[in-house]
Formats: structure tokens, C-alpha cells, sequence
């Protein structure tokens, strides 16, 4: 195809000594979609956005953004074409105000949104607020709010929702698509809840055992009965 | 020449035996003991107080590794156990200031002003090495330091606690899950760390002039031994002391300025190339 | 794609301008009553005393602001200090250049050194960091002590000042009613640089990347170039200290390279607290009573910092400043977030 994808990986592979996380998968993401990533634990899920946003070493094959190879670039020259990702286990600054962690991201980012981001995650209430004092579920927001802070064009999110309630989840399904649409955002999800990655992905690739088991649109996937079985009968854990 | 080597021997020997004590420390608690010097120096003057009380080294060898043992017991329950969950460098803090306080209470005790011990009798003359006059007592130390050595590898690879000794230092958490109880054995082996210190004072007493800052004198170069050694590594740290004690020496004499050098130089080196050792291994 | 760039663009109000009225009453009351004091305290003890422990507080400053700004425990610190007296003494001695040069170099030798070896440093992790620190503090003391025919020695160096330097008279740093004032204008000076640098962008991130180093470079921040500022400018605030001490005594020996200076300053910084810029040096108040004061009623004041250090240490992680700030504030709700 002649169409460069938003971020696109290809053969890419990473081993621990004798373990094999990725075996030579290949993703690619089109401008604007909303991919979910799905897979048991261990499918290399997590590992495929580590390699994706540069945290991850020792791997092989080649990211590209935009049809822009990014293979050896820096995490922080990612985050400066426009990639910016969110994290499982949350990874903010518990000590820094809200406020203050976000616009600590703006000054890095060509157009400061601090504002437009307090409000769009909920968090303007406490914005003042320290985030070690704050809720998990505000603490699991402002993760993904640093990640919108500069409005980047590719979000790599590895489990938004994790550990946040129905309602939460259901609400923050919502907001991705809302906001990934009107921002024109194209989002890679890893997602355990099923919920949230049948409601808003236009496609989902499923990974298992370090391989691409099975890409399509969501009623394709759920009709496919390895997946069916392995997969979609598992909740959260 | 043959003569310098041994010195060197010497001071490596004293060095290796209580940097033995600080990896054993080290490798089941993971925590830099900064007090490690100043156990040294009690070991040395509670040596020096019962051999001329009772006017016989032995006995104050013997009382002075028994009474260093018991403090390392009392360390362990009190200060390495509850703080193993703390940043370590909370725990380096904390020796630090006990440090401070065992160098004020022995100088509460037995005043600044240096002290010397004399070697005991049955050690006091010296012997004939390939021509040339030794103290015998030089001798003593470094065959002890070599027994220790042997001792210690010996006890690693044939005992029970041995074994567990060396799987905590290679992987505490799986040995935890394992079911050894981790504090039972941390409690011997910091009693047997501080027990080294104590038997490296009371031994370097007839050689170097006590004083309560001789601990921190040797600290230092015990850290070197213990970091370029390897961390966690009983035969690095070997090495690493005989090296370091030769260099000491021949830096003393020969090339004052760089020689001593070298061994800090070495200690930055190796910490730059691997601080893997010291990244702390966090619950 | 372009480097990213690793200057950080300075804020739109100028930075004076924001600093609060209560800072610059603090200042102004700071400056006049330390001058002042030399009046009221008449005997020279008393005040060079003072003076020593102004220049301790001017240290532990140093090493209090790396652990505030990057978490890291820096055991070596007492190789800046001594460094830039040597930095004074040995030009003197030698009648290389004036001294008014001496005084820069011996400010921004040790600072260029502290950004190169925290290029290098800063990247390593926890405890490693600190022994890396102390290995190296005691390599300059080492060296000090052997290169016996450049530096002394044991014995050190006597500095011989010039008559003026910088259109000043000389004997105002080795008077104590003059030199106390000067230090503590210095300790003022350094304190109120600190709040503004700890306010600024610049300060502001590597408070960001202390906390979370991995997320701040996910931002698209470069984490080790920020460190190693913050360790150099550290370096200086020692020189700083270090110089003074030079000056003031008219001397410098390998003592002002030992590890136990190092220490004291770091015991120093715990003991006030690090939190508050100001901590530190109020650390190095107790330090000097317990030492000079308290020390006459008991000879134990090693003892008492040693187990000072413990207690604060384990149970109260703020220092001394941390828990008189909360102590006030309960007195009187301010509301205001004090952070130094």
C-alpha cells in the first residue's frame, strides 16, 4: 500500500535471554483510527508500546512515524514529532500540584494546552491539588492528561482504565473517542476491558504469545473462535 | 623488596578480613554499613582493654570478636532489619551517626591520646624469610588473614547458612519465597561481619597506634576493597584487598602522590562502569 | 527532525518582579540585623564562631540544595570548598595573578568541574552516587596530602592577601566584625539566589525530574544535562564557602578536602532539613551550638549530632526547619504553601 500509516511497526522483535516477547510483529495504524490492542497477559502488549515510544532497548526491526523512520531516535524526540504515550502502572509526580505537572509538560510542547486539558479530563476541580492526595482514579487521568498536554498526534495508551470503576471506564472510553476525533488523534489502546475496547476501536489486533494472532474490526474479532475462547471469555483481573 | 611485598601483605590482610565482614553485611542486607570503621576500632579497643586487663592478647582477641558479635546482633535487630524497606540511604545515614557516637563513647572512655598494645609473647620476635628478619606477629596476620579466607570459603560452599548466604546475595527476593528465613540468617551473618571487624581490630592493635579515629582511616579503603572487589563478591574482595594493601605500600614509599590514588580512582571507575551492585534491589 | 533543544525558555514576567513582599522584608530584616550584630556581640569569640558557622551554613547549603533538587546525597562536597582555597592559595603563593583573579577562578574552577563530572555522575543511581562522591572527595584530599611540594601538604598553605582586592581592604576579611557581616551577606545572597532558581522553569523541572525522572523525559525533557546544573551550581555555592573560609583564615590545609567536613555539611543539611532552601543552614546553627557552645557543658556533642542525625533521619524526614514550620503554621493558619 502506498499510504503512510500514522505509526507503524514492522518486524519487530525483542528477547529476554530466552524468552521471546515480540516475534517479528507487524502493526500499522492509519491516520485517526483507534486501534485496541488486546491479548492475555504476557502477549507482549505492553512490550509492543515500550518498543513503540522508545522506552524498551534490545529489540530489532523498525518504528516509523508518518513514513518517518524513528527507529533510533530518543524518547524525547518522540515526544517532539508528536508521539506521546500513557502509562500501566501510573507514572506521574506525586509531590508537583496538578496544575503544576501540566504545565511543567506545556513548555515542552509547541502549543500549550493546559487549560483546555484540565477541563477536557475532569481535573480542573483539583487542579491545585497535590496529585499524591488525589484519587486513583484522578491520579490514572492526569497520566493520561500529561500525555494530551501539546496535543500529539499519536497516543500510545497502555491500560487507561486499569483499576478505575465501570463508570469511569465507561466514561473515559467516551472521552478518548470524543476527544480523538475532535483533535484527530489516532490512538493504539491496550486495553483489558473489553467494554471499552469494543465500544470505541475501529479496528483491534490481538496479540498472543509475542504474535499477531488476528487484526480486524470488532465484530470480526469477536466472531473468530481462538479469540473467542482464549480472550474475550477472561475479565479483568 | 621481598620484605615490602609482605608488608603489604599486611595491611591487605587486615583490610580483607574486615571488608569480608562489609560484603557479608552488604550482601544479605543490601545497606552500606558506614559504621563497619567503627566497629573496627571498638573491636580494637575493647581488645586492647581486656589483653591488659587480664595481660593476655588472647583472651582479648577472643572477648573482643565475642563482644563484636553481640553488637552486630544488636545493629541488625535495631537498625538493618527495620529499616530494610527505607531508601538505603537511609540506612547509610544512620551508620553514619552511630559512627559518630562509637567514636565519641570510646573517646569518652579511653581518651584521644594514641594507644598501643603489645603483641603477645609467644609472637614478639621475628623469623628468618629467604634471608631476610620478619615480625613474626606480621607473619600471624597474614596467615590469619589467609585462614579467614579458606575459613570463609569453606563455610559458603559446605554449610546450610553458606548457601543461603550466597543465594541472598545473588537473589534475595526468590531465596525469601524459598522459605529461608531471611532475618534468622541475616542475624548470624551480621553478627559474623562484625565479628571479622572486631578480630581485624583487635589483630591491627600491635601494629597501628589506636585512636578513635582509626576507624574511619581504614573505612574508606575498606569501601574500595568491597566496590572493586565486586560488590557481593567474597574472592573480588580477596583481590581487591591485596592489591589495595600492596599499593598502599609501595605507595608509601615509592610513589606517594599517584599510588594513592589509584585506588579511589579505581572505586570511581568501577562505580561509573557498574553501579548495578548499589542500584538497590527496592521491595 | 531537529535536535530537541535543551534550553528551556525563560518565563514572560520577570523574574524579580514575582518575588513576594514577605521575601523581600525577609531579606531586607536578614541583611540589617545581621550587620548589627557585631555590635551587640562584642566578644571576638562569639562572632568568629558565628562567622565559621555562617560559612558551614553557606556549605551545607550547597549540599542540602542538591538533595532538594535531585535526590541525591552528595558525601564529597567539602572537594569544592577546599578546592577553591587552594584555588586562592596556591597563585598566592606562587605570584601568579592577583588575587582578585584567584577569587573567580576559585569560584568557577570548582563549578565547571562539578557540570563535567555530573554529566558523567548524576545518571547513577541512589547510594553508588553517594560512595562515587565520597571516593572522589577523597582523591583530591589524598592527593592533597601526598603532593607535598605543590600543595604543602599536611602542613597546608599560608595565604598571603594583597592590600586591597576589588578596591576593598583586605583586612576586612580577616577582621571578624567585618567578615562576619560579609559571610552572612554571602549566606543571604546565596539563599535568596536559591528561591529564585528553585522558582524559575529551570527549577521548577529538574523538582519534576527529581520526582519522576522516566515520565519527565517521556515530556520531552533531557534529564542529565538539568542534574549536573543543579550539581555544578552547588559546586559553586561550596566554592563560595570555600573561598571565604580562605580568605577569612588566611590559610588552607588538606583538612578543608576531609571526608568528616563533607559529612558535617551533610549532617548539616539533614539535621536543618532540606525542604526549606533555609533548612541547611539552620542545621549549621545546631551543628556550631552543639559544637562550640554546648559543647563546654558536655564533651559528647559528636554523640548528640551523631544521634541527632539518627532521630531526624528516622523520624522526622522534614529536619528541624520542616517541623517548625508545621509547628507554626498550626499556631497560626497561614494557608500560603511555604516551600523555602
Amino acid at each position: 500500500m502506498a499510504e503512510s500509516f500514522a505509526i507503524e511497526g514492522v518486524g519487530l522483535t525483542r528477547r529476554f535471554g530466552g524468552f521471546t516477547a515480540l516475534d517479528s510483529v507487524r502493526i500499522a495504524v492509519p491516520d485517526g483510527e483507534i486501534r485496541g490492542l488486546i491479548g492475555p497477559n504476557g502477549a507482549g502488549k505492553s512490550t509492543l508500546i515500550d518498543v513503540l515510544s522508545g522506552r524498551a532497548d534490545d529489540w530489532h526491526g523498525t518504528v516509523r512515524l508518518r513514513g518517518e523512520d524513528i527507529s533510533a531516535f530518543t524518547v524525547q524526540e518522540r515526544r517532539r514529532g508528536g508521539l506521546a504515550r500513557s502509562f500501566q502502572k501510573t507514572n506521574i509526580f506525586p509531590e508537583l500540584a496538578v496544575r503544576e505537572q501540566l504545565e511543567i509538560a506545556s513548555w515542552r510542547a509547541e502549543s500549550p494546552n493546559v487549560d483546555e486539558v484540565l477541563h477536557e479530563m475532569g481535573l480542573a476541580g483539583i487542579a491545585h491539588m497535590r496529585a499524591a492526595d488525589v484519587s486513583y482514579g484522578d491520579r490514572r487521568r492526569l497520566d493520561l492528561a500529561l500525555a494530551l498536554i501539546g496535543r500529539p498526534t499519536v497516543l500510545l495508551l497502555d491500560e487507561p482504565a486499569a483499576g478505575l470503576s465501570m463508570r469511569e471506564s465507561v466514561a473515559l472510553a467516551e472521552l478518548l473517542r470524543d476527544l480523538a476525533s475532535r483533535w484527530k488523534v489516532t490512538v493504539l489502546l491496550v486495553e483489558h476491558d473489553m467494554e471499552v475496547v469494543f465500544s470505541i476501536c475501529d479496528r483491534i489486533t490481538v496479540l498472543h504469545l509475542g504474535r499477531v494472532l488476528a487484526e480486524g474490526a470488532p465484530d470480526e474479532i469477536r466472531k473468530i473462535p481462538e479469540v473467542v475462547t482464549a480472550y474475550l471469555g477472561s475479565t479483568v483481573e | 623488596m621481598l620484605l615490602q611485598i609482605l608488608n603489604g601483605l599486611v595491611y591487605g590482610g587486615l583490610l580483607y578480613i574486615l571488608a569480608v565482614g562489609l560484603v557479608l553485611i552488604f550482601g544479605l542486607r543490601r545497606v552500606v554499613n558506614f559504621a563497619h570503621g567503627s566497629l573496627f576500632m571498638v573491636g580494637a579497643y575493647v581488645g586492647y582493654a581486656i589483653a591488659t586487663y587480664f595481660g593476655n592478647f588472647w583472651v582479648g582477641l577472643a572477648v573482643s570478636v565475642a563482644v563484636l558479635a553481640a553488637l552486630g546482633v544488636f545493629l541488625d535487630a535495631i537498625v538493618f532489619r527495620p529499616l530494610q524497606r527505607e531508601d538505603p540511604i537511609v540506612t547509610v545515614l544512620v551508620t553514619f551517626g552511630i559512627l559518630l557516637v562509637l567514636e565519641d563513647a570510646v573517646r569518652t572512655i579511653w581518651g584521644k591520646d594514641f594507644l598501643s598494645l603489645k603483641p603477645p609473647e609467644a609472637l614478639a620476635g621475628t623469623v628468618q624469610i629467604l634471608g631476610e628478619s620478619f615480625p613474626t606477629y606480621r607473619l600471624f596476620v597474614i596467615v590469619l588473614a589467609a585462614a579467614v579466607a579458606i575459613g570463609l570459603s569453606l563455610w559458603l560452599r559446605m554449610s546450610r547458612i553458606g548457601l543461603f548466604v550466597r543465594a541472598s546475595s545473588v537473589d534475595r527476593t526468590t531465596t525469601a519465597i524459598l522459605g529461608v528465613n531471611t532475618d534468622r540468617v541475616s542475624i548470624i551473618v551480621v553478627a559474623a561481619g562484625a565479628a571479622l571487624a572486631g578480630l581485624s581490630g583487635t589483630v591491627s592493635a600491635p601494629l597501628l597506634a589506636l585512636s578513635p579515629s582509626m576507624g574511619s582511616f581504614i573505612l574508606i579503603d575498606s569501601f574500595i576493597v568491597v566496590v572493586v572487589g565486586g560488590l557481593g563478591s567474597f574472592s573480588g574482595a580477596f583481590f581487591a584487598a591485596l592489591i589495595i594493601g600492596q599499593l598502599h605500600n609501595f605507595g608509601v614509599v615509592y610513589v606517594p602522590s599517584a599510588a594513592t590514588m589509584i585506588p579511589f580512582l579505581l572505586m570511581v571507575g568501577i562505580l561509573i562502569w557498574r553501579p548495578a551492585g548499589f542500584a538497590g534491589q527496592h521491595v | 527532525m531537529s535536535q530537541p533543544s535543551e534550553r528551556i525558555a525563560l518565563p514572560a514576567t520577570p523574574i524579580l518582579a514575582r518575588v513576594s513582599r514577605q521575601v523581600w522584608l525577609a531579606i531586607g530584616i536578614a541583611i540589617v540585623a545581621g550587620s548589627m550584630l557585631p555590635l551587640a556581640v562584642t566578644s571576638t569569640l562569639a562572632i568568629t564562631l558565628l562567622t565559621q558557622a555562617v560559612i558551614g551554613g553557606i556549605l551545607a547549603t550547597a549540599v542540602g540544595l542538591v538533595i532538594r533538587q535531585t535526590g541525591l546525597v552528595s558525601f564529597g562536597h567539602a572537594a569544592f570548598f577546599g578546592l577553591a582555597g587552594y584555588f586562592i592559595a596556591l597563585p598566592a603563593k606562587h605570584g601568579l595573578w592577583p588575587l582578585e583573579l584567584s577569587i573567580v577562578l576559585a569560584i568557577a574552577m570548582p563549578t565547571l568541574l562539578a557540570f563535567l563530572l555530573g554529566l558523567v555522575i548524576v545518571r547513577i543511581p541512589g547510594v553508588a552516587f553517594s560512595m562515587l562522591t565520597l571516593a572522589i572527595g577523597q582523591a583530591f584530599h589524598e592527593f592533597a596530602v601526598r603532593a607535598r611540594l605543590a600543595t604543602g601538604g599536611d602542613d597546608g598553605l599560608a595565604i598571603t592577601l594583597p592590600r586591597t582586592v576589588f578596591g576593598v581592604a583586605t583586612e576586612v576579611f580577616q577582621r571578624p566584625q567585618t567578615m562576619f557581616v560579609i559571610c552572612w551577606v554571602a549566606l543571604v545572597g546565596v539563599l535568596f539566589g536559591l528561591h529564585l532558581l528553585v522558582r524559575s522553569r529551570f527549577g521548577r523541572v529538574t523538582t519534576a525530574i527529581r520526582e519522576n525522572e522516566e515520565r519527565a523525559r517521556f515530556l520531552g525533557y533531557q534529564t542529565v544535562v538539568p542534574r549536573a546544573l543543579t550539581f555544578a551550581i552547588s559546586a559553586l555555592i561550596g566554592a563560595i564557602a570555600g573561598t571565604l573560609f580562605a580568605l577569612y583564615n588566611g590559610f588552607v590545609s588538606p583538612e578543608s578536602l576531609h571526608w568528616s567536613l563533607s559529612g558535617s555539611a551533610l549532617i548539616m543539611a539533614i539535621v536543618g532539613g532540606t525542604r526549606l532552601l533555609w533548612g541547611p543552614a539552620l542545621g549549621a546553627v545546631v551543628y556550631f551550638f552543639f559544637k562550640d557552645v554546648a559543647g563546654d557543658l558536655t564533651e559528647h556533642w559528636p554523640a548528640m549530632i551523631g544521634l541527632m542525625l539518627i532521630a531526624v533521619t528516622v523520624a522526622l524526614p522534614m529536619g528541624i526547619s520542616g517541623a517548625l514550620t508545621k509547628l507554626l503554621d498550626r499556631i497560626r493558619p497561614a494557608g500560603v504553601r511555604r516551600d523555602g
